[in-house]
């Protein structure tokens, strides 16, 4: 079963992402904000991690550059966000993101890219 | 070696402060190189009700992260007018965490902030509107569903709305019941909308 | 007679705004013991349904209901050795990687709060006894803290009930304790080595006398706090821990509801909080 982490400081967001995922067979768990996803990240394993940028305590950047430097297994992270200019693209992708899509998520799109990055449930 | 005591009831009898403790000369301590003593006089001046101007022009320079929360904290306690334009200048920066701190203080802030909600979600940054709605999710105050069904019913840009319904899901009451419609309608191919205002509507009929 | 049905709508609606203010998550296998408590609060408040009492929860200038239920919603049992996992992590990970960066031979200093009646002070004083071979190398001092003075009365006499000490392994028990009929009589020795004080963690004259600690226990407190005293209170942990200082919340308290200011650190046994050891 593979699971993945959805950071999301929106409840509905998070109900959204969850019921696309589980709906394909993923197992999923969440958090929100940045903190409480490092501590969740901390104890136990995901495959994935799904990161809104904006969030309160700690944003998307700061959680993935945290996580990024603590020696544990390190699966890859999709950012989501409203920014749709390059800048926090490239942002993203320095702060240790793997992909980028832009909210609000479109289902189908949002299954490719978890699907590109972690293979079937 | 061993369990030893009294170190702190000594500590509290030497805390002889080393400087006046004045609102003047803690404006002044706020420059302090030392990050422990900029926080103290942050906290200090608490008690002194024109500071508000002194801290803001600290917070634009301030790097120190425990400094710069100890402060927006002050500034919510304070919280007269030049704290909140000090907090509304915060939300258009682009250092995230000082937008993040400036929209947890003024959730704390329902009656200065409600004067300036209508401003804030008519500004032409639509990034700043989210953080406008943002700000609303733990505004304790009696416009929130009103001010949310405005945004659903006229905010042009998707993801403004979307922060809007997801709250709605939260506070709305039958009042929003036509709006959410109308969102729907007016957002037919964003599957997120769809989802969110029918839980929204679910929530509504079901309460 | 008000209505105090709760639909499945309701319970959603409230385990989100719950989970977004306290960081609690209750799944669908609590709910009976959320609806019950629900139920009973929406009684108490004279609210004559779930939404309005929602909404009083939710829009309510002081806080002072949410605080209410949180109460409720949450056990706060304090006795001997209570969430011990804290207590091993202190002796095995945190202690060990302080005395090795520390570069005086000063003494490691401990700031329980709140002390209520004792059971946690003196555990760890306890746990450094039995668990800690540090001990015979380091003075430590532990400084215990509450706002009421009576039950720091309590706390510095140190006699318990039998409930109190059930966690307590037989032989620490002997060791420590004397029996006084009913009652455990906790040994001189430990009462000697707690001082307790009396302190308002919201009192800014209070607590800056409080500086230089290597550890702060704040367990279940904080989540019966409003966001602003919460957050005031973490920035106040900050003042008096040293750099690369640690701070422990309950099992069920997070951080990331409160601030920002600190570094989440995994050790085997616990998470655990750090001030960092370089200005962020």
């Amino acid at each position: 079963m593979k699971r993945i982490l959805i950071v999301d400081d929106a409840a509905t967001v998070r109900m959204f992402h969850r019921t696309i995922l589980e709906s394909a067979g993923y197992t999923v768990d969440e958090a929100v904000n940045g903190i409480e996803a490092l501590e969740k990240a901390l104890q136990s394993a995901y495959d994935l991690y799904m990161v809104d940028i904006n969030m309160p305590k700690l944003d998307g950047y700061g959680f993935l550059r945290e996580l990024r430097g603590h020696d544990i297994p390190q699966p890859p992270a999709i950012m989501i966000s409203t920014e749709a200019e390059a800048s926090d693209q490239s942002q993203a992708y320095a702060s240790g993101a793997n992909a980028y899509l832009i909210k609000p998520s479109k289902p189908e799109q949002l299954l490719v890219h978890v699907r590109l990055l972690i293979g079937e449930a | 070696m061993a369990f030893i005591k009294n170190r702190t009831s000594d500590a509290v009898a030497q805390d002889e402060r080393k400087m006046p403790r004045d609102c003047a000369s803690l404006v002044l301590e706020l420059d302090n190189p030392d990050p422990m003593v900029r926080r103290w006089a942050a906290r200090d001046l608490a008690d002194c009700h024109e500071a508000a101007g002194d801290l803001v022009s600290r917070l634009r320079r301030e790097d120190d992260a425990s400094v710069r929360e100890i402060i927006f904290s002050t500034l919510t306690g304070l919280g007269d007018g030049t704290a909140v334009a000090g907090l509304v200048e915060c939300l258009r920066s682009q250092d995230a965490s000082l937008r993040n701190e400036a929209i947890e203080a003024m959730q704390q802030l329902p009656d200065e902030v409600a004067p300036i909600m209508r401003g804030l979600l008519a500004d032409p940054d639509a990034d700043l509107r989210i953080f406008a709605v943002n700000i609303l999710e733990s505004l304790r105050h009696p416009g929130v569903e009103p001010w949310l069904i405005e945004v659903i019913e006229h905010d042009a840009e998707v993801n403004v709305c979307a922060t809007a319904v997801d709250l709605l899901g939260e506070v709305g009451s039958a009042a929003a019941g036509a709006p959410l419609k109308r969102l729907k309608a007016r957002f037919a191919d964003e599957p997120y909308i769809q989802f969110a205002a029918d839980l929204a509507l679910k929530r509504i009929a079901e309460g | 007679m008000a209505d105090i049905s709760i639909s499945e709508e309701d319970f959603q609606k409230f385990r989100e705004f719950f989970y977004r203010k306290t960081g609690i998550q209750f799944d669908g296998t609590k709910r009976y013991f959320v609806d019950k408590r629900l139920a009973e609060r929406i009684e108490a408040t004279v609210s004559d349904s779930f939404r309005s009492y929602f909404t009083l929860l939710r829009f309510q200038a002081s806080g002072e209901e949410l605080q209410q239920l949180t109460n409720l919603m949450t056990v706060n049992e304090t006795y001997f050795f209570r969430e011990d996992y804290q207590f091993k992590c202190l002796v095995d990970s945190i202690l060990p990687e302080i005395t090795a960066r520390k570069q005086d031979s000063g003494p490691i200093r401990i700031w329980v709060i709140p002390s209520s009646s004792g059971e946690e002070p003196y555990s760890i004083a306890i746990y450094l006894l039995e668990y800690w071979a540090g001990l015979n190398d380091w003075d430590v001092e532990i400084v215990s803290s509450d706002i009421d003075t009576r039950i720091l009365a309590l706390a510095r006499q140190g006699i318990y009930s039998q409930r109190a000490v059930q966690q307590l392994p037989g032989r620490i028990l002997q060791k420590h304790f004397a029996r006084s009929g009913e009652n455990y009589q906790i040994s001189d020795e430990l009462r000697s080595a707690v001082e307790f004080t009396r302190v308002n963690l919201s009192d800014r004259a209070d607590t800056r006398p409080y500086r230089n600690f290597d550890v702060v226990f704040c367990r279940n407190l904080l989540i019966y706090f409003d966001d602003v005293s919460r957050k005031s209170a973490a920035e106040t942990f900050y003042d008096a821990l040293n750099p690369g200082g640690f701070i422990l919340l309950g099992h069920s308290e997070s951080m990331s509801r409160i601030s920002s200011l600190y570094k989440v650190r995994k050790f085997p046994e616990a998470i655990v909080y750090q001030k960092p050891l370089e200005p962020r």
